[in-house]
């Protein structure tokens, strides 16, 4: 039997318990993304795209409230460092950044490509084939410092669509960009550049967030995801997408 | 019949043993059954043995693949071999990735092509840092999806690989899917990694790609002045040599950094490391920094039945790594290592060093102010022979020298020592077996004797005996600083990685440079650092228990200390503090071993 103050005792630790449960479930999480078609698109009226579903998903199935707010990535990085309830996504999850982050990915699996201009072939069997060209690439997109980091001529541009015209104007010869956007961009810019001539780099990119975040609402997102992945969720929006390796 | 002769010839040479008639018999009947193995099983046609090399093949075999260890007519057979059985293959585009040290950027630029026009099949060879091999290989696994046809990762996943039998074996490879497809001349007792790469199950779970060792490293030139020995045994009352214990290690150190501080008006140091928050913290402290401080057990590849990473195994199960369940995570050989490793790091590097990466600190030495270096990877050897540099001479031989690693005082004679790694080819089991074939075939080539020579002469990480041993390396010798001495001499063998204890690697990686960080940044003492890391670990394990894994954890109950403290072997108890310094000169030190 159970004294009285025993009692007492295990129900305030049980109601602390539920309150701090609450707590954790009840502080929002402000998700940031960015304008990145067709993973996440802001149009007047709402918001859409693979990765917007994705958040849907996986903070519903985590009970975790959230709101997105779309800005761009690098204002995104900044307010995740700063706060607590803060995540950004995607983000390409590097070992240099490992550490300034919690994680929660793969949420999305990229391959990158070197696409040549309309009119031009340039025959490439492995990156280094490239190191003599000039490879147009998107400020921030990740693919510009591994590129640089191998020591390529890489040129920046702040709108990855530029990089069709430099490709066009002979400006550039080669262009490395995302598959998916890079398609979407073609379409954009009315300019089909045919397959890529070399697929040469696959990228994980995860939703990162602030590093102090609370340890059970991290671990909800984790277990969200992997659940994603096991009851086929993430198989059927990669598909619904077009997005395949 | 000159294949037989040969082979007896060979035999002859290397066993020294006599011959007997049951002997002869015996061979007779392995050369028949090589022969049934080499024997074309496969479909395509008989024309294709006599397939000639085009000139650009040629041009490969004739300008890149030399030296090698195999005259030219048997690199031509070897191409060959490649050149027929890819036909089924040709056309087709596979993906891999490794990290991106020197040897995989020879593979990735240079042999991938070499390889496509050989064979047709277009290898994307990606390049990219260790923890984000790691993390590929648990996306694939996560996900389902096929980002790599193969992955070149490291040996320390063994405990992970014949556990969660995600990978699919060498050893099934070559018996069933890939028999058609296994190089005759692959030549398997010629690597010198597959004991890190063999489950307890007896299978070879991934293939030698390349191989590095974390040696010591110092500046031999600096060690050969006699007034710096004078002064130092003056000091210290032994001589200024090799360090064998850590005690030793600690005295040159304060030597260097205190003592003689400024060569020719620079600032010099007796010790370098690095200590900044990132994934490669964890491997400065779990590539066996704890076993060579003597946490673990005695035995090798590695410790049984606690490992260097503290993990007792029972009957193939982990059982615990906390001292509570019978571990050595956190027994006071372990506090002792870490200590050891933060009192150096403030004491006597260079105060950048708390802030850099592995990666960031590893040219740190060949700038020419360090006197030392306990924990050396030998991946940097290519990078620190380069001409002028401040650590090389003009006749093109390097200024400092590698050695085995100093031991710390809870280590004993028949432990392993330091670090050494394999990264080795691993093949998923969902791969499509076309994929997984032609991957294979890639695999082979590039870890082929036709080429293995010339790929250690570039990256410097050999694989092969036969390479190690050749005239070649011994020719190249002097200008490695100690290198090839090592792996010719016995040490090799106690220099070991991340062993089978460990039954998640991918998963546990990240404790340790979260736990480290938070003890370098001074928010927990050494202590209450390594107790959350073996609590963590333990969690882990417990976690583990509920997957039907293979020989999966079965974790201890905590018992109080000392009821493990007080038992024979790994965790030890607390040993008094002063050791005296122990040192030798160079040849004696690899003797040694």
């Amino acid at each position: 039997m159970l004294g009285k103050k025993r009692v007492y005792s295990l129900l305030s630790t049980v109601i602390f318990l539920i309150a701090e449960i609450n707590s954790v479930v009840a502080e929002e999480i402000t998700v940031y993304t960015y304008q990145h078609v067709p993973f996440a698109e802001q149009t007047d009226t709402k918001h859409q795209g693979m990765i917007v579903d994705i958040i849907d998903e996986l903070f519903s199935r985590a009970e975790i409230e959230y709101k997105i707010i779309f800005n761009p990535l690098k204002r995104g990085l900044t307010m995740t460092e700063r706060s607590k309830n803060v995540c950004v996504l995607p983000i390409v999850r590097t070992q240099q950044i490992e550490s300034e982050y919690k994680w929660v990915g793969p949420v999305l699996i990229s391959r990158y490509g070197l696409f040549s201009a309309t009119n031009s072939t340039i025959p490439l069997v492995t990156l280094q084939d490239a190191k003599s060209l000039s490879i147009g690439t998107y400020l921030g997109s990740g693919i510009s410092e591994y590129l640089e980091s191998f020591q390529y001529q890489v040129q920046l541009t702040n709108d990855d669509g530029l990089n069709i015209k430099k490709l066009e104007r002979g400006r550039i010869d080669l262009w490395a960009a995302e598959l998916i956007s890079a398609k979407v961009l073609m379409e954009q810019a009315k300019v089909q550049l045919g397959e890529p001539e070399l697929i040469f780099h696959t990228s994980l990119r995860a939703m990162a967030c602030n590093k102090f975040m609370d340890d059970a609402k991290h671990q909800a997102l984790v277990n969200a995801l992997n659940e994603m992945y096991q009851d086929g969720f993430m198989t059927k929006i990669n598909r619904e997408y077009g997005v395949s390796l | 019949m000159q294949t037989l002769s040969l082979l007896i010839s060979d035999i002859k040479n290397t066993l020294r043993i006599r011959f007997s008639a049951s002997l002869i018999a015996g061979i007779m009947l392995s050369v028949f059954i090589s022969f049934a193995l080499f024997a074309d099983d496969t479909p395509e046609p008989r024309q294709a043995n006599n397939q000639q090399l085009s000139k650009v093949q040629q041009n490969w075999l004739e300008t890149e693949f030399q030296p090698s260890t195999l005259s030219l007519s048997e690199q031509t057979k070897e191409l060959q071999w490649f050149q027929q059985k890819s036909q089924p293959f040709k056309g087709m585009t596979i993906r891999v990735v490794s990290e991106r040290i020197n040897t995989h950027q020879y593979e990735s630029n240079i042999l991938a092509k070499a390889f496509f026009d050989i064979t047709g099949i277009h290898v994307i060879h990606e390049l990219t840092n260790e923890d984000d091999v790691l993390k590929k290989f648990s996306a694939q696994v996560m996900t389902g999806q096929r980002l790599y046809d193969a992955y070149i990762s490291d040996s320390d996943l063994i405990g992970s690989h014949f556990r969660q039998q995600h990978v699919m074996s060498i050893t099934d490879l070559i018996n069933h899917q890939a028999k058609a497809y296994t190089l005759p001349s692959l030549d398997l007792s010629d690597f010198i990694g597959l004991a890190f790469t063999t489950g307890p199950d007896g299978k070879i779970y991934q293939l030698p790609d390349q191989q590095f060792a974390n040696l010591y490293w110092y500046r031999s030139d600096w060690f050969a002045n006699a007034d710096f020995q004078k002064q130092f045994e003056a000091n210290y009352g032994y001589p200024l040599g090799v360090p064998q214990n850590w005690q030793a290690y600690e005295d040159i150190a304060h030597f260097f950094t205190h003592d003689i501080s400024e060569i020719a008006g620079e600032k010099v140091y007796g010790h370098m490391d690095y200590a900044k928050s990132d994934p490669s913290l964890g491997w400065r402290i779990s590539d066996a920094w704890l076993s060579m401080a003597g946490v673990g057990d005695k035995g090798l590849p590695n410790g049984l039945p606690v490992d260097e990473w503290g993990i007792r195994v029972e009957d193939c199960h982990p059982v615990g790594a906390s001292v509570e369940r019978g571990g050595a995570l956190n027994s006071p050989a372990a506090i002792y290592a870490i200590q050891k490793y933060k009192e150096w790091l403030v004491k006597y590097a260079p105060p950048e060093a708390r802030q850099l990466t592995f990666s960031e600190s590893g040219h740190w030495a060949a700038k020419g102010n360090i006197a030392q270096q306990i924990f050396w990877y030998t991946a940097f050897v290519p990078d620190f022979t380069l001409k002028n540099l401040a650590v090389m001479n003009k006749d093109g031989t390097p200024k400092w020298r590698v050695a085995p690693s100093p031991v710390g005082k809870y280590w004993q004679k028949g432990m392993k020592s330091g670090y050494q790694d394999t990264g080795a080819w691993t093949f998923l089991n969902h791969t499509p077996e076309s994929n997984q074939i032609a991957a294979w075939l890639y695999a082979q080539f590039v870890v082929s004797k036709t080429v293995s020579l010339k790929k250690t002469l570039v990256g410097l990480t050999p694989i092969r005996q036969s390479d190690i041993e050749s005239d070649y390396m011994a020719q190249k010798a002097p200008y490695l600083g100690g290198l090839v001495e090592f792996y010719r001499s016995h040490a090799r063998h106690v220099w070991t990685p991340t062993g089978t204890n460990v039954p998640d690697y991918p998963g546990m990686a990240g404790y340790w440079w979260q736990a480290i960080s938070r003890i370098i940044e001074g928010e927990l003492s050494v202590t209450e650092g390594m107790d959350a890391l073996a609590e963590e670990v333990d969690n882990h394990l417990i976690k583990l228990q509920e997957q039907d894994l293979t020989c999966g954890p079965k974790v201890n109950k905590k018992q109080v200390p000392s009821h493990w403290l007080n038992k024979p072997g790994a965790p030890k108890a607390e040993l008094p503090n002063k050791v005296k310094g122990k040192t030798l000169p160079f040849e004696e030190a690899i003797n040694a071993w």
